[in-house]
């Protein structure tokens, strides 16, 4: 059973069509890295999720459900209490996702207060306790501080226990470590993996680093031009990539094993925007394996590893 | 071998808010590196560090407070204004953000001719260069009269190149220049900037927070930390063996693409924040994160000593 469960999703502004087609699912505890580059719809298809579209924004098809229940749709109140119980979101830049005049403790506190979970004395302290759960120094005394007073690192760790405090069942990490140098990086990614082991939480990690995703997820979804193009297990999209834009994005990546200066290999062409999207398969236009077929849009398969391809590599061919 | 760039002990203090009594911020305090021609040294550390104010510096975009900055041997600093302004036409830059770095009300072709236009070449001669400069960093030149927003990511840092190349400078300091692009396109501009190096022997100071794309692309490699050199040697040598357990956790931390070394137990995790340049610790700036620190790193600062043929280290207990 999914916890989470997105088919066919598709986002549009006015008639420009954002994310088309998207079919993830998410289960209990594990974590399913969202992978893509800018424009591929990652982003926008994990704020359907949340319900946090920008008001130019309309689903115009396809469903979501959490733990069965369909989520758009959700307005008002049925969201608000999803987003208390079950649903919580940390985003990229942690300094503009906080807000600059209210004390980080009671930035913790307030999900509990809202959804009427805890008395504000009782949700000061459980604030004060999760703030020292993710490595805020002295927690006490830092709950009375503003964001501005601490660092970009711990920023961040105070986004995560508001997050984690109500004990939500899916966090959903929008690029959470982007913004961070990369020994704060490898802090956060630990913590975020630890509590999630500790707590059962399951994780959508949206990101656009390889490296991320290696070290973290149990599952991948490889996104490209709005649509999903590859999707399974972490080993098998590392190992044998089946969409040959796993395989070449794989293949572009600066290896620390390889000798230096040497020509990197490079995908032809550039990230194409919503705008010019070619009809059919939209990587077909930098893709070596594209033949007249792929004028038409693959579907993407069934079974454990999915991939959308006319022409996916084998298995074993990488 | 005359260097062609040399920095000697260059330090950039940027004196506090509130009169002579406050306390001065030291970007960079004590940086010494050299680059030969053709050849490519990477500056890397985070934030606050001071690579990019080391670049800056060079350029004469920071105010020098100490130590001298020689190109080609000459004391920038005894150089007459005019001599100085001929000499920064060998010394361009490449910023990380190439949309704010050109002005979108100009062509493209307008903006890699700037350069040309300002040293006062004749418009027939400023075409043709414009031509080749675009196709040299490949660019069709049938798309010189378009804006940068026309372009994509990729596209625009071409062209930000193009115009650093236009008068053949013998050094580009290249400041993040792949970090604002996407993964499938920072190869092309990776690429573009090796094969550029081979065909007119350029040599490179690279800024960058990135170390994989660091160890891809430079020769050597200059670790900072707060304002200082920790570490300095051939790139291959100091990811293989870092002495400096900065380096050896910053290298750490890299998350790799390896599905194989999923294992928690081989990364270093530093503990606690980069500390405040304004307010740096006693010592060796970073004894409060190290996991080898003892009660001697804090009363004075490690000197930068030798180890080996041509390697650095600023460390009582290295590796």
């Amino acid at each position: 059973m999914s916890l989470l469960e997105v088919t066919d999703l598709a986002v549009a502004a006015g008639s420009l069509q954002l994310v088309d087609g998207v079919t993830l699912d998410v289960r209990p505890g594990e974590v399913v890295a969202l992978v893509g580059e800018s424009g591929s719809g990652k982003s926008l298809t994990a704020l359907s999720v949340i319900g946090l579209l920008a008001d130019s924004l309309r689903i115009t098809r396809g469903s979501i459900r959490f733990d069965g229940v369909p989520v758009h749709g959700a307005g008002g109140q049925d969201m608000a209490d999803l987003r208390g119980n079950g649903l919580a979101m940390i985003f990229q830049e942690p300094v503009s996702s906080l807000n600059p005049l209210m004390p980080i403790g009671a930035q913790v506190a307030e999900s509990l207060i809202v959804h009427g979970r805890a008395s504000a004395a009782d949700a000061a302290q459980q604030a004060v306790r999760m703030l020292g759960r993710v490595g805020i120094p002295d927690p006490e005394r830092r709950a009375h501080q503003l964001p501005a007073e601490l660092s970009g690192g711990m920023c961040q760790r105070v986004m995560i226990a508001a997050a984690l405090i109500s004990r939500p069942r899916l966090l959903i990490a929008d690029e959470p470590t982007t913004a961070l140098d990369v020994t704060i990086q490898a802090q956060i990614l630990d913590l975020i993996r630890d509590l999630a082991e500790e707590e059962g939480t399951a994780v959508l990690m949206i990101t656009h680093d390889m490296g991320i995703v290696a070290e973290m997820a149990d599952r991948v979804c490889v996104m490209y031009g709005g649509r999903v193009v590859e999707q399974g297990d972490v080993h098998d999209i590392f190992r044998q990539p089946r969409h040959p834009y796993t395989a070449m994005l794989l293949r572009t990546i600066p290896r620390l094993d390889h000798p230096p200066k040497q020509e990197l290999f490079a995908i032809p062409g550039n990230v194409p925007s919503p705008r010019n999207w070619p009809q059919g398969c939209r990587f077909k236009t930098r893709c070596d394996r594209a033949t007249a077929q792929c004028d038409a849009t693959p579907a993407l398969s069934e079974g454990a590893h999915r991939v959308a391809c006319f022409h996916p590599l084998s298995e074993g061919m990488t | 071998m005359t260097a062609l760039l040399e920095l000697q002990d260059l330090k950039v203090h940027f004196p506090g808010r509130g009169g002579r009594s406050a306390p001065v911020t030291r970007a960079v305090d004590g940086v010494s590196l050299t680059i030969h021609q053709g050849e490519t040294v990477a500056v890397v550390g985070e934030s606050g560090c001071g690579k990019s104010t080391t670049g800056n510096a060079a350029l004469g975009l920071a105010p020098v407070t100490g130590g001298r900055i020689l190109f080609e041997g000459r004391d920038l600093a005894t150089l007459r204004p005019a001599e100085r302004r001929a000499l920064w036409q060998q010394m361009q830059v490449v910023f990380q953000d190439p949309v704010s770095a050109l002005n979108p009300r100009m062509s493209i072709a307008r903006s890699i001719a700037e350069p040309l236009v300002i040293n006062g070449w004749p418009a027939d001669k400023v075409r043709a260069r414009v031509d080749e400069l675009m196709e040299l960093v490949g660019l069709n030149p049938d798309q010189r009269d378009r804006r940068p927003t026309a372009l994509s990511g990729g596209q625009r840092q071409r062209v930000v190149i193009a115009r650093a190349l236009a008068l053949s400078p013998k050094l580009v300091i290249c400041d993040e220049p792949v970090s604002a692009l996407d993964v499938s396109i920072q190869s092309q501009i990776l690429n573009l900037l090796l094969r550029l190096q081979r065909d007119l022997g350029l040599s490179y100071l690279f800024i960058s927070h990135d170390l994989s794309v660091v160890r891809h692309i430079a020769d050597r490699v200059c670790v900072m930390y707060l304002g200082i050199v920790v570490e300095e040697g051939p790139v291959t040598e100091v990811f293989a063996h870092p002495h400096h357990p900065y380096t050896r956790a910053l290298i750490s931390a890299i998350p790799r693409p390896d599905v194989s070394r999923r294992d928690r137990g081989s990364r270093i995790l530093l503990k606690g924040d980069l500390p405040s340049p304004l307010n740096p610790p006693p010592g060796c700036p970073f004894s409060t994160r190290c996991p080898k620190a003892m009660p001697e790193c804090s009363a004075a600062r490690p000197p930068l000593e030798q180890i080996g043929k041509d390697r650095q280290v600023r460390c009582i207990a290295p590796d």
